[in-house]
């Protein structure tokens, strides 16, 4: 296994995003496990930009233009400073780990900004998504769109980027970006309004107290006795 | 719905200390602040004497956090009764301003405070942290500089700088910040940790030794600070892995890597007793150990 080695240069780079196309790339879909978990991890730091990975399980053969890929778990990572190396590469490299026990496969990464207005993705966002593209082709950003994040979760907020011509360009997030919607929005206002968030596990509360569970068993649990 | 007192058997006086501790912990858990100052001065505060107006201070703070600005005017308000002519009260209505995105009428309150007081530190941070909040991070972080050419001994305002100069990507400034935190703090093991994450960052040969001796250093002020543990293994491994170096320096840093490896495993052990997540992290671990021995040969 190599040891994933992710540089974060000084470079400026012109960010290629642009709004709503046709993707030819297969489209990610999530289940309310994982849409759930990356809201809370939002609602628990309101006060910072927060990150994660999300997972799906790994298939034998992946033919394009058949299903979406179906993103069951979400792994919050970080709150707070997002741009600094050596601890995401400890996560990636551990949670590599875990997708392989599990037969996941890292297929996107999430983050919400710190700015209730700022909804793009930025320079960390593109660098571990093309991390991730290197194991996984059709690689997904998925962007929280604070400024819509609300206990009743009447809409999805997510803003879904795809790779596409060297560029990132969102696509319209349809009730089909989820595996169930109507499941997602009950399970997440539900969660939302029991403040789950508070008992929600990122690395970084990890990297605090190596007890603490970045899988969030409870909150699965939680999310499963909701269903 | 239930009282805080009712739902956690506490009665006033423990509510009392907790925001205490709160306040000198300086914590932004503002949601139960909220809860339990809200309950405290409603039911109590006849008892609270004195204590009432920092109480009334930390909990408009956590209100405006909330989107409360009920309770946030009305701490306000009691405030001003109590203290007519203050510029702390002053400063308190212009955060509120802040959090209605009102942000010209909150400069405005900020700029009266320095006409009157111009070495107001708070009102000067007010300002720098609307340009955060607007997006505006080059003139926060321009303002923030000259704040600190006057103000050098202000260490919260060299760790904010810190971190917006990590959010601009520009690395070289920010260990600049942090190596004026650790000057002035050599025993924070959290300065030490945080420059040698931006050292690793930057990248290179040169930053990546660096980086290696400063999560030593954070380790030998705090031998539980995982992040220094972790950092130290991947820093030594790079290091090892490396075509540059000499055979001496990839032997010493496969030790540093070996030793850290066992020290990571060794938490792991303590903290899981067993259970399913330790023995993914173990293995882990010992992946990372395996990976790195077939880099060396």
């Amino acid at each position: 296994m190599l040891l994933l080695k992710l540089c974060i240069l000084i470079e400026s780079r012109q960010l290629g995003v642009d709004i709503h196309f046709s993707p030819e790339t297969m489209p990610i879909q999530l289940t309310s496990q994982a849409y759930c978990k990356m809201l809370l991890h939002a609602a628990k730091y309101p006060n910072c930009a927060v990150n994660g990975l999300l997972v799906a399980e790994k298939t034998k053969d992946r033919k394009k233009d058949s299903e979406p890929v179906l993103c069951v778990d979400c792994l919050p990572l970080f709150h707070g400073t997002l741009a600094l190396a050596p601890m995401l590469e400890v996560a990636l490299t551990l949670i590599d780990t875990w997708c392989k026990e599990n037969n996941y496969i890292i297929a996107g990464y999430y983050q919400a900004n710190e700015r209730k207005k700022d909804s793009r993705p930025n320079q960390v966002a593109e660098k571990v998504a093309a991390r991730i593209s290197e194991n996984f082709s059709d690689a997904a950003i998925v962007m929280i769109d604070n400024s819509r994040l609300t206990m009743s979760c009447f809409e999805p907020i997510v803003i879904i980027y795809d790779h596409h011509e060297n560029k990132w360009k969102s696509r319209d997030v349809t009730l089909d970006s989820f595996e169930d919607w109507s499941e997602a929005q009950k399970i997440t206002s539900a969660l939302l309004e029991g403040r789950s968030y508070e008992n929600l596990i990122d690395f970084d509360n990890h990297l605090d107290d190596l007890r603490n569970d970045w899988t969030n068993p409870m909150i699965n649990k939680s999310v499963l006795d909701l269903c | 719905m239930a009282s805080v007192s009712e739902m956690y058997d506490v009665g006033w006086e423990e509510m009392r200390d907790k925001l205490r501790k709160w306040r000198e912990d300086n914590r932004r858990n503002s949601e139960q602040i909220v809860d339990v100052g809200e309950e405290l001065i409603s039911e109590h505060a006849s008892k609270l004497g004195d204590d009432i107006w920092i109480i009334y201070e930390q909990v408009m703070i956590a209100a405006l956090d909330c989107s409360r600005d009920d309770l946030a005017l009305t701490c306000l308000q009691e405030l001003r009764k109590q203290f007519p002519d203050s510029h702390r009260v002053k400063r308190l209505a212009g955060m509120r301003l802040e959090a209605l995105e009102r942000y010209e009428e909150a400069n405005k309150h900020y700029d009266a405070i320095l006409q009157d007081d111009p070495t107001n530190t708070a009102a000067r941070k007010r300002k720098i942290a609307i340009l955060k909040a607007q997006g505006k991070s080059t003139e926060a972080i321009r303002e923030l500089n000259e704040y600190l050419e006057q103000f050098v001994g202000d260490q919260e305002a060299w760790h904010e700088l810190s971190e917006l100069y990590i959010n601009e990507h520009d690395y070289g400034k920010a260990a600049f910040c942090l190596e004026e935190l650790m000057m002035t703090n050599p025993h924070n093991h959290l300065y030490c940790e945080q420059y040698a994450e931006v050292k690793y960052t930057q990248g290179g040969l040169e930053n990546m030794e660096l980086s290696r001796k400063y999560f030593a250093q954070a380790l030998r002020l705090n031998n539980r600070n995982m992040r220094a543990l972790f950092g130290l293994y991947m820093s030594a491994s790079h290091i090892a892995s490396s075509p540059k170096v000499s055979a001496k320096v990839k032997k010493d840093n496969i030790k540093y890597a070996a030793w850290a490896a066992t020290q990571i495993n060794r938490a792991y052990k303590l903290a899981g007793r067993g259970t399913k997540e330790t023995k993914y992290s173990v293995k882990a671990v010992e992946e990372m150990l395996e990976s790195m021995q077939i880099t060396m040969s």
